[in-house]
């Protein structure tokens, strides 16, 4: 239903005051990180945003091309360190595909599990942290209680609570301990329980719903044009999932799973009943959407990560051993994309015959994801920034690496 | 001898007076309008002083209120630019000086020739009186009933007291009105550029 | 009336002179309601601390002061204490240095007409009501003022959103406040809360349905004017670091904490006493066991006493209820706290003021039985029944 402008040359009456410009960040409170963003203001009215990167710079990759790469799988984990185990996964595949090595069936299934986990644990904290951008601070609370949980899983696969570095090329750096899977089926079940929850403070909430529904909408092709992967995509309504979609290694990794690419297609979610409906005022794209597709994709996981230990109870296999510091790559390049939590993460490798890669580029989702910015940003309201980016769901440590 | 209502009254009339010279004196705007209502706060002490509660707390909503929104838009307007500080040349306070100065020569004229003020003490007592009910009274009078004109011993004087009530809706009817009016001429007059939507919106739910 | 007793008794008997017996016995009523406001505003961030503790599944403080935690508020106030003392370099340094007290000695002025039971008040002002609404409107002028002083664009930005709201937000909360006050018949709040002695259906909430909704508008307004969330937008965290408070450190900080939990308390207060019974609970306890004056004095004051703790009881539970909100809903945006007070609050709180008027003139007892009626109160100056004025 296209408006109609009646005379182009129409005046309009308005109060107006100064343009302003502020600094957003790199110390504001939901900025998530170290991002800068300097506004241009009328009011409340925000005509531009333009994004200031590179307070979190790190050189990772430069380091990438001095180290071999299992000494890089600690980098990997601080680039989105909200999920250390899909970056090392990212950067040991790539590196596999460059080597040309198959891991085991067992190695895959625990690679699944860790990985989806991970994912949830990474849309606990953006749906946590979302509440916070919009003013609500219990919902936070509640998803870091079960992002608890998740680490504590982790902790006992890795010894580590954050930075992983546990998929390592070739293999993993251990099979999961004893009773490990007893655990995480009571923590699963435990999550399925608080989801509903979140739905009830979250999405369902009337004035969540309006502080999000038809607030930064991304068209499909805007979301395409830029990049954008994920869940920023899939809330565009685009069926885009490199578990399904992605190179044969990557979807090979997913094969024998039953999952549904989250996105709206034909009006409707996947499975859309069982979630709270779709409000009136959400537009494809918004705010809300992405949020949505987020809550939607936590219990997707869930039933992911279910399957997972199913298969990796029956294979009979065992867990495939990490290649050596001083293994040799093959002259070659190899590039590969993996669908990480935030969207697609890339790592490119070049070998020369040595240990020690000629040269490592990453390509970070949210770095894509976040260019959208000062477009679906424009003419928002300042409330509306915060709700904008933290639908983006960044994370610096990625962007700047 | 000073009692307590002359203390109070002092004191009040002191802050008063201070902060009003302290409004002229000052450069900055936000600056003048703290001054402003500390001095007509201070005439709100001097109200329940004299035992007017409901004057005084219009005092209170009104002046001071009304000062604040004066505050905000001082705010608004000198957040920076020219008016953050304001330059007085001599030739204007030589003018103020004279027209003030005529005004309170006027205004100290009237009190010396009034030579029937009341004594504290039928202050106090006609204050402890009345107990401050000044509510009720102004009210009635509202209606159309003058309470004051019920103590009116001349039957003839009594007649031809009408309420407040029709003069007092004109007045505000006539601020909404001016209220209006500078809501229109601060209206700045622009050509409509609409705001391109991003290219490619598809708004298909 | 009391103090004045009691400052005479002190001239009669001790022979004290007029200045000191009257200076001392302000001075102690200045300081009791400074007491009180004090103590509501360590209680009422411990329990804060606490209500945040449980809705979010957690426990709060438990160390400070045994194991609830209650002495967390000392020791968050010696702390406070402790900071260091900023003022910015852009800072207008004296309005800086003075914007918290105006929005504290306005949350106190509150306290000043308030009652707290029959006849339990400082100033007992006949247009108490108008008093408060003039003075409570008066606590963002600190705000304004900080956040103008402080020289930083996020600060002023809460100081200008805090304007706006509260600014828009008076004239819904008014409004509602007047729709109780006709009924009562009187600006006094000690009369407006005698008025409904008895048992609970005396309560104005209840007096007709459009009271009832009055009410709901009030508490609404009422958490819109004091800042808090979910209309919390000066001091939006996510959005503007911290508003109008971005600068302040500190014991400066602190009283403007004390000035909100202040006026929490007392907008509570006068909720209560103009829609909830005041110093009346649902079951009048106090004259089932004799506690009134009739009897004798103690036991009047006795009965005072119950009343008192009564109405501390029901300001608490709107501030309990306050903060139950803030620590479940998400924050509305600033054109979203624009509608719900244009487009929804005033025209409702209007209509009420309306069908108020028109269900006193056709019913002026109310539905159900009383057992003082409407509209008669005690000790009333004779001008200030109409009609009887209107006859003469």
């Amino acid at each position: 239903m296209a408006v109609e402008r009646v005379d182009p040359e129409l005046v309009e009456f308005d109060v107006r005051t100064d343009e302003m410009l502020i600094n957003m960040g790199p110390q504001h409170p939901s900025t998530h990180g170290v991002l800068r963003l300097v506004l241009r203001t009328d009011g409340e009215v925000v005509s531009s945003v333009v994004p200031h990167i590179g307070y979190l710079h790190r050189c990772a990759e430069k380091i990438g091309e001095n180290v071999s790469p299992r000494q890089w799988i600690p980098y990997t984990d601080r680039m989105d360190y909200l999920a250390g185990m899909n970056m090392n996964l990212g950067w040991a595949m790539t590196v596999e595909k460059l080597m040309g090595l198959e891991v085991s069936e067992k190695t895959r299934h625990v690679r699944v599990m860790v990985c989806e986990l991970n994912r949830i644990a990474s849309h606990l904290v953006a749906a946590g942290t979302y509440g916070l951008d919009l003013g609500s601070f219990t919902p936070f609370l509640y998803c870091f209680r079960e992002r608890e949980k998740i680490l504590n899983l982790f902790e006992a696969v890795c010894g580590a609570r954050l930075t992983y570095s546990y998929i390592v090329p070739g293999g993993l750096i251990a099979d999961l301990p004893p009773g490990w899977l007893e655990a995480c089926e009571r923590c699963l079940s435990e999550l399925e329980a608080v989801v509903p929850e979140l739905h009830a403070v979250l999405t369902s909430n009337e004035i969540f719903i309006r502080r999000t529904a038809g607030v930064g909408v991304l068209s499909p092709e805007m979301a395409i044009d830029y990049g954008c992967s994920g869940p920023v995509l899939r809330g565009s309504g685009v069926k885009w999932d490199l578990r399904r979609d992605g190179q044969p290694s990557v979807a090979g990794m997913y094969e024998d799973y039953r999952f549904e690419v989250i996105a709206q297609a034909g009006g409707s979610y996947p499975r859309d009943q069982e979630y709270p409906p779709v409000p009136p005022a959400a537009v494809l794209g918004d705010c809300w959407h992405r949020f949505y597709v987020r809550m939607l994709e936590v219990v997707q996981s869930i039933g992911l990560v279910r399957q997972a230990m199913e298969k990796y109870r029956r294979s009979a296999d065992a867990v495939s051993e990490p290649i050596k510091i001083t293994q040799k790559l093959p002259r070659g390049e190899a590039y590969l994309e993996t669908e990480a939590p935030k969207g697609q993460m890339g790592f490119l490798v070049i070998g020369d015959g040595t240990a020690i890669p000629w040269r490592v580029r990453a390509r970070s989702s949210s770095f894509c994801n976040l260019s959208v910015l000062p477009e679906i940003s424009r003419g928002c309201l300042l409330a509306d920034i915060p709700a904008i980016l933290g639908s983006l769901d960044i994370v610096l440590g990625e962007i700047d690496r | 001898m000073i009692n307590w209502h002359t203390f109070f009254f002092m004191l009040f009339a002191t802050i008063t007076c201070a902060f009003a010279v302290a409004v002229v004196v000052s450069a900055n705007v936000v600056r003048m309008a703290v001054c402003l209502i500390a001095s007509l706060a201070a005439v709100t002490g001097l109200y329940f002083l004299a035992a007017a509660d409901f004057v005084a707390a219009m005092q209170l909503m009104i002046y001071v209120g009304g000062t604040l929104v004066l505050l905000v838009f001082g705010v608004m307007l000198t957040a920076r630019g020219p008016f953050v500080s304001m330059k007085i040349t001599p030739a204007n306070w030589l003018m103020a000086g004279l027209a003030g100065g005529a005004l309170l020569i006027l205004l100290l004229c009237a009190a010396v020739s009034v030579d029937a003020w009341k004594t504290a003490a039928v202050a106090e007592s006609a204050a402890g009186r009345e107990g401050g009910h000044t509510v009720a009274r102004i009210g009635m009078a509202l209606l159309g009933l003058r309470v004051d004109a019920l103590e009116q011993p001349n039957p003839a004087l009594r007649g031809g007291m009408a309420g407040y009530l029709l003069p007092f809706e004109i007045i505000s009817v006539h601020l909404l009105v001016v209220l209006v009016g500078a809501a229109h001429l601060a209206r700045a007059r622009r050509t409509k550029k609409p705001i391109e939507p991003p290219s490619g919106t598809s708004r298909a739910a | 009336m009391r103090e004045r007793m009691i400052a005479e008794y002190l001239t009669t008997r001790y022979g004290l002179p007029g200045w000191l017996a009257y200076g001392g016995v302000a001075l102690v009523q200045c300081l009791i309601l400074l007491g009180i406001m004090m103590f509501a505003a360590a209680l009422f961030t411990w329990m804060e601390r606490k209500v945040a503790g449980r809705i979010q599944d957690r426990l709060g403080p438990t160390r400070v002061g045994g194991r609830f935690g209650w002495l967390q508020s000392v020791a968050d106030g010696i702390k406070l204490l402790a900071k260091e003392d900023l003022i910015p370099k852009e800072a207008d340094a004296v309005l800086f240095r003075l914007a918290p007290y105006i929005s504290f000695c306005a949350a106190f002025c509150v306290y000043l007409v308030l009652p707290f039971s029959n006849g339990w008040v400082a100033q007992h002002l006949n247009v108490g009501v108008f008093f408060i609404v003039a003075v409570a409107g008066l606590e963002v002028f600190g705000v304004i003022l900080g956040g103008y002083s402080s020289g930083s664009k996020w600060s002023l930005y809460g100081a200008m959103r805090e304007a706006a709201q509260v600014v828009s937000y008076e004239v819904p909360l008014g409004l509602c406040v007047v729709i109780p006050v006709m009924v009562a018949g009187t600006l006094d709040l000690v009369a407006i809360g005698n008025m409904q002695r008895g048992w609970g259906v005396n309560w104005l909430v209840f007096h007709n349905p459009f009271l009832f909704i009055t009410f709901f508008i009030y508490a609404l307004c009422t958490v819109a004017s004091t800042n808090r969330a979910p209309f919390d937008l000066a001091e939006a965290e996510s959005e503007l670091v911290a508003g109008f408070l971005t600068e302040y450190s500190g014991f400066r900080w602190s009283v403007f904490f004390m000035a909100e939990y202040g006026s929490m308390y007392a907008m509570s207060g006068l909720g209560s006493i103009l829609f909830l019974g005041g110093w009346h609970g649902p079951i009048p306890v106090a004259e089932m066991l004799g506690l009134t004056y009739a009897n004798h004095a103690v036991l009047g004051w006795l009965g005072d006493l119950l009343g008192a703790c009564n109405f501390l009881f029901k300001a608490f539970l709107g501030v309990a209820s306050m903060m139950w909100l803030r620590w479940t809903l998400p924050r509305l945006r600033i054109d979203q706290v624009m509608t719900t007070c244009l487009k929804y609050c005033v025209p409702l709180a209007a209509a009420m003021f309306v069908g108020t008027m028109l269900w006193t003139y056709a019913l002026p007892g109310g539905l159900l039985p009383r057992s003082t009626p409407m509209g008669a109160v005690a000790e009333a100056p004779p001008w200030t029944a109409p009609r009887a004025a209107r006859g003469e």
